[in-house]
Order: structure tokens, then C-alpha cells, then sequence
């Protein structure tokens, strides 16, 4: 429970009001509703899942919080930094684009490299994987930064252009 | 840590996005959980359930939809973490018992929700680097998933309803930063928000790096600014789930083949144009598929009649089209010919309601015996398919016969059939 939940239900006994009310019923059921849902999975995945085999999903839920919060957040915020470093020097809308940029390939790298790793590992089904995921990556980057370099360079020129006309904006 | 925390301010970490990114994700995961769900009963249906068959292509459309909205997770939760990550840094990080379980759940939210993601998306690469069952974990994480989802609206509520309209969300925004005294009711807020200067060192060091001069030109104000990234931030997502999403789903939505350059499975890739999920090497059916005395038992009650493929060839024959859908998104459309199941049926006197066990040739596999209900058996479009798009069924595709019927998961499609036999009930 957060404190500005607390201090609004500490404040309902205080001062009734419809509307605190209503929200306080409404928290309390969607809590509820929600527990009830989290014991049933867990219920489930004790039941169906070999006693032996649980570890290991604890292990990946832990590991994956660690991987985010101490390996990939870092990483972001870093980047974000160099950025912005490299940002003052140019105009904000394209740190903008550039930062997309490097956003968008990122996460498309995060979720095709799997496929690169797997198509390498299997497999005697050569319907499974059929396309040549390392180039078409590739070949993803190249679009993006094109992409992001002509829109960088219509930003400048506009902003260009509006810098040299300055009094025309002011008055 | 409070320092920390008010370091990775930054306009894009504020409770109105985290509501609009956290609309967009919990749809996802809704969308996720719905569909998933009804492809599980389909695979392990309790005793009473029974579903509809029309559209044919429904299960084409309810698990095509899973996977995508699975994988449009990857940019919205990582979006989404990005704008709640400095509360990660909280302080004092424990409040009370309460508090501690708040976290608590969180802690699994991010976590699981991640793993979750995570294996659905490498399961589609039929890849199994992870030390437990797919299927079960899959499964189970979803409950765990959508009930943390529920209990993490039901905290955040105020939050959620007092930023759920854009305009009186930026009221709120107004108010709050021309008040220097952070009302006890806005704490939440403004822990999201890292609103007031940072200090010290690192606080400095941001301060400079915030200070990019050319953000805040003469004709701009700052909040403008703060609209300009914010804005940036939103399209950034909406970019990145569209590129995601494009460049994969045309393994299952047809418009999207030809931009399909991601997608672990290709149209039209595969024997007979078809892709494959599960081989005969890998099912061990080389030798019995097409050995020379394969016969097709067909059981109801004590009625017992076999057919080679000759004579099931020689029954009246229909063709139909269909897609196949596999339960790892990708799906196809084909035109399949053999014989309706419901006059096989009717051939060993089977009693309208009953359900069927179809079991394969396979020597193991959790597919090897499965059952169809009665609104399967007596679809006019279930085939015991012979036929692949003009051909003789090719043996990766399930020789010298097959099941295909509307609606149902490619699993269930039992391939190199031997045994149809009516469950007694």
C-alpha cells in the first residue's frame, strides 16, 4: 500500500465522501480479485509443474529483474547521458530522432537475436526459421539510420531556416 | 538514493505517461491472457465445454493475435519501466509491512512479466534454453500475471484515475509544480515525477546535462519542451511496436507477407508450400507411415472397421479450405480433400454426441492421443484429409492421412493417424 493511499483512506474515516468511498471499494475488490488471481496461478504452477523444475522458474523471474535492473536500465540511462552530452550542440527534436533511432533498433535486435541464436542451434526442420535473420537485421539498421539522418537533416534545415528569419517569429 | 532517484528525472518519467504506457500494456496483457486462455481449454477442455467452429479461422485469429500482442509487450513493458524505473529507488526502501508487500508484488510483476514475454517469444523459435516445462509455466504465469496486473491497478488507482484524461491530468501537473509543498497526496506523484531540482553531485551533474540549451529556445517554454519529449517518447513506442509488430505478423495476416523479413515462420515455406511444426524424423514415423499394411480403425461402441488408404480414397470425398494454426502464431491457409469424419462416423454406427479419441502414429509426444468434441466430429468441414492442395498428402504433413477441422490448434490436427474411436461416456 502507498502512502497517498493511506493517507486518503485516513482521511475518509475523518470526512466521509461518496466519492472516497467509491474508491475505496473499489481498491479493496480489485486487490482482492487480484490475490486471488496471483494464489490461483501459483496453486497452478505448483500443481503442474514437477517440484524439481519451480527453482528454475525462480531463478529466470530473479534473473530477469537483475538483467533489467542492474544490467539493461544502467545501460539506457548511460546512453541517454551521452546523448544528451552530444544533444547540446544540436537541436532537441533531433536528439529526438536519433535517440528513437537507436530505441527502435535496440528492441528489434533484442527480440531477433533469439532467432539468429536458435537458427544456428536447430534443426532438421528447415520450415522453422527459413529466413536469413542476421542480414534482414542488418539491413534494419541501415533503413532506420537512413531513416533518422534525412529526418535530422529536414530538422536542421528548418531549424536553420528559422534562426536566420528570427524577428519574423517574435513579432 | 533519494538523490538517485531524483537524478533520472526526466520529463518522460511522470505518472500521465506511466498511465498511458500502463493502459496500453495492461490491454496487452489482457488481450494476451483472453487468448491464451481459450487456446488452452481447446487443448485441455473440461468435461463440459463445448466451442463454437465459425468462423473456421478463429483459432488462425485468437492465437495470431496472442503472439502479436506478445511481442507489441516488448517495446510498451520496457517503455513502461523506463518511465517507473527511479522507483526502484525509493527511500526509505521499506515503508511497513504493507509497503514491503507492495514491492514485493512488483518485484514479481517485473519479473515475471519479463520471463513471460520472454519464453512465449523463443518458444516461437521452438528453442528451449530454460530448465522447466514451457507449456505449464506459460500457463501458470498468466494467471500469476493477470491477477498481479489486477492487484497493481488496485493500488495505483488514485494515480490511474487522476491521470486518466489528458487535460485534467495536465491541470494537475500545473497545480503541483506551482506549489513548492508537496501535499501529502501527491507524494506518490511526485516520487514518480522527480519533480524539484536535483542536488548534489549527481544531481549537478544532471542539472548540466538537462540544461541542453537548444531545448529551451527563445520562442519555447519549458513546458512546450516537456510536451516535444514527451511526444518523442510516445512516438518512439508507437514506432517501435509497429516495427515489431509489421515486420513479424505476416507469418499469420496475409497483407504482411510480403514484409514479413522477422517472423520465425514464412508463408508459403514448407512441403507443399506449407510450413511444418513437428517432423516425421521427430515424431518417429518414417517407417510406420508408410509401411504397406497401414490401415485407419475407425471404433464406436463394439464396431470396429479398418481402411487402407485405397478404400478411404475410395469413400465419397470432400474438399475444403482451411487454414492450419499452430499455437506458435504462424498460420496458413490451404485446400485440403478426404473424408467428412462425420460419415466415417456414421459408418461405425457412432452416436451423434459422442466425442472422439484420435490417436497418431507417433511413439510419444503429448499430442500423440487427443480428443475433439462433438461439434468437431460432426462439422461438415472435418476432414480425415488425404489431399494437401492437389497432392497426396505429404508424409511431413501427416501421410497417408490426417485431421484437419475448423478452429482448432495445429497440435490437435493429429497427423499419421491410426485409431479413431468414440468415447464411451
Amino acid at each position: 500500500m502507498n502512502t497517498a493511499g493511506m493517507t486518503t483512506a485516513r482521511a475518509t474515516t475523518a470526512l466521509p465522501h461518496a466519492g472516497d468511498r467509491r474508491m475505496r471499494a473499489a481498491r479493496t475488490t480489485l486487490i482482492l480479485l487480484g490475490t486471488s488471481g496471483l494464489l490461483f496461478g501459483l496453486y497452478v504452477l505448483f500443481d503442474t509443474v514437477r517440484i524439481t523444475r519451480l527453482p528454475g522458474v525462480a531463478l529466470w523471474i530473479g534473473a530477469a529483474i537483475v538483467l533489467h535492473d542492474a544490467v539493461l536500465a544502467p545501460l539506457v540511462f548511460f546512453c541517454g547521458l551521452l546523448l544528451r552530452r552530444a544533444g547540446r550542440r544540436v537541436t532537441g527534436t533531433i536528439v529526438l530522432v536519433v535517440q528513437a533511432a537507436i530505441v527502435v533498433g535496440s528492441i528489434m535486435t533484442l527480440i531477433v537475436v533469439p532467432a539468429i541464436v536458435a537458427r544456428s542451434l536447430t534443426s532438421n526442420n528447415p520450415s522453422i526459421l527459413p529466413l536469413d535473420y542476421g542480414r534482414n537485421l542488418a539491413l534494419f539498421w541501415v533503413a532506420v539510420a537512413l531513416v533518422a539522418t534525412v529526418w535530422s537533416v529536414v530538422l536542421y534545415a528548418r531549424s536553420r531556416r528559422a534562426n536566420q528569419r528570427p524577428s519574423s517569429r517574435q513579432s | 538514493m533519494y538523490e538517485a532517484q531524483r537524478a533520472l528525472a526526466s520529463p518522460v518519467r511522470n505518472p500521465r505517461l506511466a498511465v498511458v504506457t500502463g493502459r496500453l500494456l495492461g490491454a496487452a496483457f489482457i488481450v494476451c491472457f483472453g487468448t491464451g486462455l481459450y487456446s488452452h481449454f481447446l487443448q485441455e477442455p473440461l468435461p463440459w465445454m463445448r466451442f463454437p467452429t465459425r468462423p473456421a479461422s478463429l483459432y488462425q485469429i485468437t492465437q495470431g493475435t496472442h503472439i502479436v500482442a506478445g511481442i507489441a509487450c516488448f517495446p510498451l513493458l520496457l517503455a513502461k519501466l523506463y518511465i517507473v524505473f527511479p522507483d526502484l529507488f525509493q527511500w526509505p526502501p521499506v515503508k511497513s509491512f504493507l509497503h514491503l508487500l507492495e514491492r514485493a508484488s512488483i518485484a514479481l510483476f517485473v519479473g515475471a512479466s519479463l520471463v513471460q514475454i520472454t519464453i512465449g517469444l523463443i518458444n516461437t523459435y521452438q528453442w528451449y534454453p530454460w530448465p522447466f516445462p514451457f507449456r505449464e509455466v506459460h500457463y501458470a504465469l498468466g494467471w500469476v500475471l493477470v491477477g498481479l496486473l489486477v492487484l497493481h491497478i488496485g493500488i495505483k488507482l488514485p494515480i490511474i484515475t487522476r491521470f486518466w484524461n489528458g487535460r485534467a491530468a495536465a491541470e494537475h501537473e500545473a497545480t503541483d509544480a506551482a506549489s513548492d509543498v508537496e501535499s501529502p497526496a501527491d507524494v506518490e506523484a511526485v516520487r514518480l515525477w522527480g519533480s524539484g531540482r536535483p542536488s548534489g553531485v549527481t544531481g549537478r551533474l544532471i542539472a548540466w546535462i538537462d540544461a541542453t540549451p537548444s531545448f529551451v529556445s527563445e520562442t519555447k517554454t519549458v513546458s512546450e519542451t516537456t510536451t516535444v519529449s514527451r511526444r518523442g517518447f510516445l512516438t518512439t513506442v508507437g514506432i517501435a511496436c509497429a516495427a515489431v509488430v509489421g515486420l513479424t505478423a505476416g507469418q499469420t495476416f496475409a497483407p504482411l507477407d510480403a514484409v514479413n523479413v522477422f517472423g520465425p515462420r514464412k508463408k508459403g515455406v514448407g512441403p507443399q508450400g506449407l510450413p511444418v511444426n513437428r517432423t516425421a524424423e521427430e515424431a518417429k514415423v518414417t517407417a510406420s507411415a508408410v509401411a504397406a499394411g497401414w490401415v485407419l480403425t475407425l471404433a464406436a461402441g463394439g464396431v470396429e472397421r479398418s481402411f487402407s488408404r485405397a478404400e478411404l480414397e475410395a469413400l465419397p470425398q470432400t474438399e475444403v479450405e482451411l487454414p492450419i494454426a499452430c499455437v506458435e502464431g504462424w498460420s496458413q491457409l490451404a485446400l485440403w480433400r478426404g473424408v467428412r469424419l462425420s460419415e466415417l462416423a456414421d459408418l461405425v454406427g457412432a452416436d451423434t454426441g459422442a466425442s472422439f479419441r484420435l490417436i497418431s502414429l507417433e511413439e510419444r509426444g503429448s499430442f500423440k492421443k487427443t480428443e475433439m468434441g462433438p461439434e468437431y466430429v460432426r462439422d461438415p468441414l472435418t476432414l480425415v484429409a488425404l489431399e494437401l492442395n492437389g497432392e497426396t498428402l505429404d508424409l511431413q504433413h501427416g501421410y497417408p492421412a490426417r485431421m484437419i477441422a475448423p478452429g482448432r490448434p495445429g497440435v490437435l490436427q493429429t497427423k499419421w493417424l491410426s485409431r479413431i474411436e468414440a468415447i464411451t461416456a
